[in-house]
């Protein structure tokens, strides 16, 4: 780690591509402390786990069972462990509001530093999140030692006007924790995978910004999570890619010098007018009633 | 024809997570299986043993008197190339002692039973090699309904329920299958020369084009017609697959309590691995 603020950071990101146990949070946070552990000992700045890494995916009537409030003592050893490194991970949320959320916490110097719940939980098809919990209202940008963060969560990612938000809000890197179900198997790769991977090429390149994707393995109720966890850069380049299918903590150095140069010789948010963003978005939304 | 190539590569190896974990989750390490030497079951066996290694895979050979003799030859070829435990039981006895107090000539009626009691010596089977069931239906009979009820459909887990006849066929060349078993045309083998693409009434590659375009695709009937598709065969496709939902459905139950099986008791199946 070295500088902040406006000035150029390195850092060392670990992304840990786990299989959680459907429904165990016991066992799982055993799994969140030894890979984070592994994490602190390879000198890592973040290590960021799956969406729902505490609990599995396809929870259905356990959704309940398992939802715990961020400020649970059940994460305890993590805060603990938070001292040395910033800690992201998914988990069911028993929010304030009385609702379960699918959220993500983001845990540094040894405390819950945000909270975010997903926007878009999808439920049609395979999936039926709605079902158990409720939509997140709020993107959250906020300062890191690492930089502007924000979460999103699966889904969210292919709502381009989310990870437009993050943008709008000058984020440096987005964190895409992920439970993503494979489908399609003509190609070389997953189609799934080919979608996220062209997705995120996209956004990285037009927004100028580094993401780090993380997705898990294993399967639920024959569900299989492809993996497939890697960093981007501002220009579309892979920075660390852990495979498929396997487990693994992979690492990607990052500098965000690279943010910096690329919005000089491309600068878009610079050009990008909010104001006017708005006022046509506010058109659409009032026609949009006619 | 439709395309339905995959990558066999990374599709063998999804499968063989799938068992090793879907094996576990059910708290497993054995599986059993029959093995009919037909083409399914040589694939799942092949999968099972790369997955969980040949010790931990059961085949069991239940051949009736009627059954052709290169069924029995061919599971046991199959068995001895991976290298699988293998027992066989005849149930010719079983099965004549109660067709001797019922009088019948319907084929159908008979196949049910000896899938049946193939069905229960499968799971009785299970309690001794404390084993799991493994299913061996592809995803063309499931959704032709080509298929016994609670007979071979009864299964811990299906493999290759997700998978045409067609790219099983794509999937055993590719894991280097015996051509003997690859060449043979596809048969239930409930009686003697039965054919599948006989009672059928069209080859699958052609029915699992319109399956695919029916089920994958969610195109209608007039749709499937207008690419190019037999009417006759694509009436036939669709009423097999609507006619036949009750054997892929939990039956319905009378709800009237605050949460109900099928209905709204929604736990995973996986849960507390």
């Amino acid at each position: 780690m070295h500088s902040k603020g406006g000035k150029n950071l390195h850092y060392k990101i670990a992304l840990a591509q786990i299989n959680p146990v459907l429904g165990d949070i016991e066992k799982n946070l055993l799994k969140h402390e030894e890979f984070t552990k592994k994490a602190i000992k390879e000198k890592a700045d973040l290590i960021v786990f799956p969406e729902l890494s505490m609990t599995g995916y396809k929870l259905g009537d356990l959704t309940m069972e398992v939802a715990l409030p961020y400020e649970s003592d059940f994460f305890k050893p993590l805060l603990t462990l938070g001292k040395h490194i910033d800690i992201v991970l998914g988990f069911v949320e028993r929010g304030k509001d009385k609702n379960s959320y699918n959220s993500a916490m983001y845990i540094s110097e040894g405390r819950v530093k945000s909270v975010y719940e997903k926007l878009y939980p999808p439920t049609h098809g395979m999936f039926d999140e709605l079902r158990f919990v409720a939509r997140g209202k709020e993107i959250k940008t906020f300062d890191t030692k690492i930089g502007k963060v924000s979460m999103l969560i699966c889904r969210d990612i292919f709502h381009p006007s989310l990870m437009f938000l993050a943008y709008a809000s000058n984020a440096d890197i987005v964190l895409v924790l992920s439970n993503m179900p494979l489908r399609g198997l003509k190609g070389e790769k997953p189609a799934i995978q080919e979608t996220v991977e062209k997705a995120i090429d996209t956004y990285t390149n037009f927004f100028g910004m580094f993401v780090a994707y993380v997705n898990r393995v294993g399967f639920d109720d024959g569900l299989g999570f492809f993996g497939g966890s890697f960093v981007c850069t501002p220009s579309g380049r892979k920075l660390a890619y852990a495979g498929l299918f396997d487990e693994a903590l992979t690492f990607a150095e990052i500098d965000s010098e690279e943010i910096f140069k690329k919005r000089q010789t491309f600068p878009l948010l610079r050009e990008e007018d909010m104001n006017i963003v708005k006022l046509n978005f506010d058109k659409i939304l009032e026609d949009s009633y006619d | 024809m439709t395309d339905l190539s995959l990558n066999y590569e990374v599709l063998s190896k999804f499968l063989v997570y799938f068992i090793k974990e879907e094996v576990q989750s059910n708290k497993f390490n054995k599986v059993v299986l029959g093995l009919s030497g037909g083409l399914d079951s040589a694939v799942v066996a092949y999968l099972s043993a790369e997955a969980l290694g040949k010790e931990n895979v059961i085949g069991i050979l239940m051949p009736y008197k009627l059954s052709s003799p290169d069924s029995l030859n061919d599971a046991l070829l199959i068995a001895k190339k991976i290298g699988i435990k293998h027992e066989t039981f005849e149930i010719t006895d079983i099965v004549d002692q109660y067709f001797k107090k019922i009088n019948t000539t319907d084929k159908m009626r008979i196949g049910n039973f000896l899938s049946r009691v193939r069905m229960s010596i499968l799971f009785d089977r299970t309690r001794e090699y404390d084993a799991i069931v493994m299913g061996t239906g592809n995803k063309s009979e499931i959704m032709l309904g080509y298929t016994t009820w609670y007979g071979d459909m009864a299964a811990g887990l299906y493999p290759i329920g997700d998978l045409y006849k067609t790219q099983v066929f794509e999937l055993a060349k590719f894991m280097k299958i015996p051509e003997k078993i690859l060449n043979k045309p596809p048969s239930a083998d409930l009686w003697p020369g039965q054919k599948d693409e006989d009672e059928l009434g069209a080859v699958y590659r052609e029915l699992d084009s319109v399956l695919y375009l029916y089920i994958d695709e969610r195109k209608s009937m007039e749709e499937i017609i207008s690419l190019g598709h037999s009417k006759k065969l694509v009436q036939n496709v669709i009423r097999r697959v609507n006619s036949t939902q009750f054997k892929r459905t939990i039956p319905p139950v009378a709800k009237f309590s605050a949460r109900t099986l099928g209905i709204d008791f929604l736990y995973p199946h996986d849960m507390g691995r």
